[in-house]
């Protein structure tokens, strides 16, 4: 089989310190995106084991096995986790959810708790969609925009030019940043147009790093338009998976003249952090009802 | 007894034939709430608003550019279909380019029996506009007669501008009763009642509208509760029942509206004067205006707040069709206004159809920060 150059990293985490074995409280956030799905399970409102892979074709099914891939080698069972909540484009879906929460509130509160209580702007950039988010000092959401009618500036867009050019995604970044000078930015409007733009360059003779920078330029420059929209206030998180790719982070900051905080954990758990610790909230709030 | 308004709503086509079958009288489309529907009323003729139908067509690609707004190409796709093949007179008061352009392509590519452009002007904050309108309003009144081969006396003028206002006064108290803890009625029943009152003969309406105020008035308060959030709708014309049913799901209560589908359209009545035709037109000039007609003066957005603060309003949905310049220039200035006063906005682009997916997940999140602490300790 061909080598599929889209793929991210699929993998599972857990607290080396089994801090799960102490906890008074376990809760679990999952996130069920149009691209991939998390799920984070919180000991006592702490980070103590996670998953993230790929969405399939059924949600429940996703959001089941991001769940049983968190609790793996924690030796817990689901009958353990106190409260979970569902999160995400798919979070109706989840079988054994609480209750939902959007999450365009669970980026907010998941940046809170990665970035720390100073981060005022949460862009989170995820596979389908781009969220510019404000939020105070508890990671409550203060005013919100997102992208519409439109997949430029989100991670299936760079899975298609991760394809096109046959670079793995994760190398899209550093190669991005390989060129003798900055290329003016592709069609920042449209993924397919940027992909027919680039196949136009690549027959001129470009090589495959200055695509790669037009687009990651052209992306940065997309979600640059919505951040100024909504006004920026520092400091200022990334969430998502586009948050790992430093030729869109990188291009963003210089243009915003901002720097991006570094996240505890992976920035593409956010959501399902957030949701996790919404779950502590609500089910400490149930137990002193 | 909210089903009658809907079915009026829903099944409009079928009770403008109806009408017409049982009456003998003729139909006129109307193409903009600034149409005296008085003066046509007077005539025994049923106006009926033209509104569009919400499904995807490529009929108007012909004749209206892509970057017309969605509603007028929705209006002249009605046209085009042959969904208003009943009508026998449509008409158009002056509001915004778009419109006129779905007006005049129907004029060409859908014959009707009458047709009428009513030059109504867009400078309503001008003192010379009461004369200049009333006399526009002679001409229009002499054509209808010209085409009826009849004249409309003061008697059938000063009835029209009765059953309008008891329209216009019933609808209001309704609403108003819509300003307490516990609205008796939810925004998409709102939402039928000043939509059907467009296509539907007044006096027929005012009946049901009488009946249904008495109910409101006696019934036990059972109501929403307090945690349902207090939403206002503000933006240009809103027929889109699916929307408001989809956020009214999400555990809100849509409280009062700005659209011309809603408030705009029957907020004032016709304060009588000797000449009709000029109370008439003192009545449209001076109704809450479209920002097409808002200037030079913000006449518009004083109305919005007092609204708002009048019915509690926590927060705003401001609706735009796409490519609505009149109502996409005052957004930011309606949202800076609101948010002086403490209220939230959020805006969202209508078209034809609305995805309703994408717009829930931006509707859920708006919710969750108007409740504001209830996911925090």
């Amino acid at each position: 089989m061909a080598q599929e150059f889209w793929r991210w990293k699929e993998y599972n985490w857990r607290d080396p310190e089994e801090s799960w074995n102490k906890a008074k409280m376990l809760t679990a956030g999952v996130d069920v995106g149009s691209v991939s799905t998390q799920a984070a399970v919180m000991a006592d409102g702490q980070l103590c084991a996670f998953a993230s892979m790929r969405t399939g074709s059924d949600s429940p099914d996703s959001a089941r096995k991001a769940m049983d891939w968190a609790l793996r080698e924690t030796g817990l069972t689901l009958d353990r986790i106190r409260y979970v909540i569902g999160t995400g484009y798919g979070r109706v879906n989840v079988p054994f959810a609480h209750r939902t929460i959007t999450e365009i509130a669970c980026h907010a509160r998941g940046a809170n708790f990665m970035y720390g209580p100073n981060v005022r702007t949460v862009l989170d950039m995820g596979g389908q969609d781009c969220k510019a988010i404000r939020c105070d000092e508890k990671g409550k959401v203060s005013a919100f925009l997102m992208n519409d009618k439109c997949a430029a500036g989100t991670g299936r867009g760079m899975e298609v030019f991760a394809d096109l050019l046959s670079v793995p995604l994760e190398q899209i970044g550093d190669l991005s940043y390989e060129v003798d000078q900055e290329p003016q930015p592709v069609s920042s409007t449209c993924v397919v147009f940027a992909k027919t733009e680039a196949v136009g360059l690549l027959r001129k003779g470009w090589p495959k790093n200055n695509v790669l920078a037009a687009y990651c330029s052209a992306m940065a420059h997309r979600v640059y338009t919505l951040l100024e929209r909504l006004g920026v206030e520092g400091d200022f998180g990334i969430t998502g998976g586009i948050a790992k790719n430093s030729g869109v982070v990188k291009r963003l900051e210089k243009e915003l003249n901002l720097k991006a905080l570094t996240p505890r954990y992976d920035p593409q758990i956010a959501g399902a952090v957030g949701a996790a610790l919404f779950a502590h909230t609500l089910a400490q709030k149930e137990a002193t009802a | 007894m909210m089903e009658v308004f809907r079915d009026w709503f829903e099944h409009r086509h079928d009770y403008a034939k109806q009408w017409q079958k049982k009456t003998g009288g003729k139909v006129m489309g109307y193409f903009c709430t600034y149409a005296p529907e008085e003066i046509m009323y007077a005539a025994g003729i049923l106006p009926v608003r033209v509104l569009g139908g919400h499904e995807p067509q490529a009929v108007t690609e012909p004749h209206i550019f892509g970057m017309f707004c969605p509603f007028c190409r929705d209006c002249l796709a009605q046209g085009l279909k042959g969904n208003f093949n009943y009508l026998n007179g449509i008409m158009i008061s002056q509001s915004c380019i778009h419109l006129r352009q779905a007006f005049t392509s129907w004029r060409l590519h859908v014959p009707v029996e009458y047709n009428y452009y009513l030059p109504f002007p867009h400078g309503v904050q001008n003192p010379p506009v009461y004369k200049y309108l009333t006399a526009e309003l002679r001409t229009f009144q002499k054509s209808l007669e010209d085409w009826l081969g009849s004249t409309i006396s003061d008697t059938a003028l000063d009835h029209a501008i009765d059953v309008y206002n008891t329209n216009r006064r019933l609808l209001r108290e309704i609403f108003d009763l819509r300003r307490g803890t516990h609205p008796p009625i939810s925004g998409l029943d709102a939402m039928y009642l000043a939509l059907s009152s467009q296509m539907v003969d007044k006096a027929e309406h005012n009946v049901m509208l009488e009946e249904l105020l008495k109910r409101l008035k006696t019934k036990a308060v059972s109501g929403n509760g307090n945690s349902r959030i207090r939403l206002m709708l503000i933006g240009s014309e809103n027929d889109d029942t699916q929307f408001t049913n989809m956020v009214e799901s999400l555990g809100a209560d849509i409280v009062i509206d700005e659209h011309c589908t809603g408030t705009r359209y029957f907020w004032n009545e016709v304060i009588p004067q000797e000449d009709r035709l000029a109370a008439i037109a003192a009545r449209y000039i001076d109704r809450p205006p479209c920002p097409a007609k808002d200037w030079p003066d913000r006449r518009r957005i004083p109305h919005i707040l007092n609204l708002a603060k009048d019915y509690g309003v926590q927060g705003a949905v401001l609706i735009q069709q796409k490519f609505c310049d009149p109502h996409e220039f005052d957004m930011p200035a309606i949202a800076q206004a609101l948010k002086k006063e403490g209220i939230p906005s959020y805006n969202f682009e209508f078209d034809v159809t609305v995805p309703l997916g994408p717009f829930k997940i931006r509707m859920e999140a708006f919710l969750e920060m108007l409740r504001g602490e209830e996911l925090f300790v």
